[in-house]
């Protein structure tokens, strides 16, 4: 009982981690630009689906594919910022939902096309697969890879904002534009850039997440439910709030699926309700 | 060199500007030579900070254009407004929150004259401050920090809504003796609003009186503090000389 809750404890901070990476950019993106990003989990499919093709069609091996992921996802973000994002930047929210969900269906019908429906195979190098088993427990070595890979990601995205020139121009601007516009920031480049990091860890973390939860064309629709528990959870804008949200719903839904089978994928919800109830704005949130 | 034949600094030219649909100011011309100091004075609600807004782009420009060091601005962004060496401090500071004192001027920072070093040599206070949060700090050091923070971006001109408002004595005193060595050691080319028209009068050269969105009367700052009826019909106070 203990040993099995080490391992559910374990894979739910793998899965946790994934979240987190998933879900932090649209967390900063719908903080700061008030902008809301259904279609984020798109970027996300976009970086699995460069993956799986640079391995599969041109042998590239998996950890060269992931920066390629990361900077594919990135640049698709660029292009819809710049061609429909900025256009709603002022719209409702019920404008900005509708043109995003609308790109979630069109970007779930373009993968069916292009990759047919079926869920894509994806073969890990051997150094990432198997497991160690540290007294009883199964330790996989692809988890702690993911678990490693975001505590890096993390430290480098909280030191890039709270420690450089540029990330405090980000939070000047998220502050006040027009004072940070008044000073000579350029408050549109700067929220591109944060907007594209964004999407680009969210390509990292589709392109990470195939071993794991697979990847076929409903990945940017199944997964948008997960994200937005973890921003609204989590509190909009905070990247602490992003990273516990995630782990506490990763732990909670793979221990619900691991000792209640039953109610298993609902134990996601009934965590988010709890938390929601008892802290309205986010665990982290500011409003 | 022949000041009066040199290109002005700054022109604008037959400004009508407000937001949205409202017209605030309406026909306003005015230059300013480079290193001039230009007082802007005026009841409450007249147009002054919306003259500063329109000089930096945050207005809805209707009518007229704005030049800068001969160059047409009139569409350019505020930023790079900015970029181009105008330096704005707001009459609400918005000193940024959440930023130490030291980011709220790096984030600011061009490469010229004015570094922190500089800075802290001008005002103390604001060094000793260095680590602590925008939110941190009082009125006055809010005030130095709004100042200090426009001096970073290393301007040409700097446009000061109302610097001194709701001081205290001792803190006016010190931020006029930091104009006073600006416009007249440094050379930086100063608007100034405030209230205090007896100070404004005596830090600059030339002066505008503004009523309900128009420029009704204009002078030499020092002719203007001895015209006590002039004063007295546009802002409704006397000030002694
Ligand atoms: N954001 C805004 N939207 C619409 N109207 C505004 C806005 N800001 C100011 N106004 C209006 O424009 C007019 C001029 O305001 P402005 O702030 O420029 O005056 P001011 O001379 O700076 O006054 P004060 O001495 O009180 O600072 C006022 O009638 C004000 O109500
Ligand atoms: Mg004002």
């Amino acid at each position: 009982m203990i040993v099995s809750m080490f391992g559910v404890l374990f894979d739910g901070l793998a899965y946790g981690m994934l979240l987190f990476l998933l879900s932090v950019g649209l967390s900063v993106t719908l903080g700061m630009m008030n902008f809301v990003n259904l279609a984020h989990c798109t970027f996300g499919m976009i970086g699995g689906y460069v993956t799986v093709t640079l391995m599969n069609s041109m042998g590239w091996p998996f950890l060269a594919t992931l920066p390629a992921a990361f900077l594919v996802a990135a640049a698709a973000s660029v292009v819809f910022e710049r061609t429909m994002f900025r256009r709603l930047y002022r719209s409702t929210d019920l404008d900005q939902c509708l043109l995003t969900i609308g790109l979630v269906f069109v970007s779930v019908a373009s993968a069916a096309w292009l990759y047919g429906t079926i869920q894509q195979p994806v073969n890990l190098p051997s150094y990432l697969r198997g497991s160690y088993n540290v007294m009883g427990v199964t330790i996989g070595v692809y988890r702690l890879f993911l678990i490693g890979m975001s505590i890096v990601i993390t430290v480098a995205l909280v030191g890039a904002l709270e420690y450089t020139r540029f990330g405090a121009q980000v939070r000047a601007a998220v502050d006040n534009q027009r004072m940070a516009r008044g000073l000579g920031i350029n408050v549109d480049g700067a929220f591109a850039v944060t907007f594209a990091l964004g999407s680009g860890l969210a390509g990292l973390g589709g392109a990470l997440a195939i071993d794991i939860v697979g990847l076929d064309p409903s990945f940017a629709l199944a997964y948008l439910v997960y994200v937005l528990i973890v921003v609204s959870v989590g509190g909009l804008g905070s990247i602490a709030g992003s990273l516990v949200a995630a782990i506490v719903l990763g732990i909670s839904d793979m221990a619900g699926k691991y000792y209640f089978p039953e109610i298993g994928s609902f134990l996601i919800y009934l965590v988010m309700l709890s938390l929601l109830m008892w802290r309205p704005v986010g665990l982290f949130g500011k409003r | 060199m022949v000041s009066s034949l040199a290109e002005p600094l700054l022109a604008l030219r037959n400004i009508r500007a407000g937001y949205g649909e409202a017209v605030v100011l309406d026909n306003i011309s005015l230059e300013l030579a480079d290193r001039g100091s230009l007082a802007v004075l005026g009841r409450n609600g007249v147009g002054k900070s919306t003259l500063l807004l329109t000089i930096m782009g945050f207005t809805t420009l209707r009518r007229g254009n704005i030049l800068w060091q001969g160059r047409d601005i009139t569409a350019l962004a505020p930023h790079r407004r900015a970029r181009a060496g105008i330096g704005w401090v707001a009459q609400e500071r918005e000193i940024f929150a959440n930023l130490t004192v030291e980011e709220n001027l790096t984030v600011a920072a061009r490469p010229g004259r004015w570094d922190k070093r500089a800075i802290f040599e001008l005002f103390p206070r604001i060094g000793e401050r260095r680590a602590n949060k925008g939110n941190q700090l009082s009125g006055g050091e809010q005030q130095m920090l709004a100042m200090a923070r426009a001096l970073m971006t290393n301007p040409a001109l700097l446009l000061l809504d109302e610097p001194l408002e709701g001081l205290a004595p001792i803190i006016v005193e010190e931020l006029a003796g930091a104009l006073k060595r600006m416009i007249r050691d440094e050379g930086t080319a100063v608007i100034l609003i405030e209230q205090h028209a007896g100070i404004a009068l005596s830090l600059t050269e030339d002066a505008v009186l503004l009523e309900r969105g128009a420029i009704v009367h204009r002078a030499k700052s020092a002719d203007l503090m001895k015209d006590a009826a002039t004063l007295d019909r546009y802002i409704g106070m006397k000030i002694k000389a």
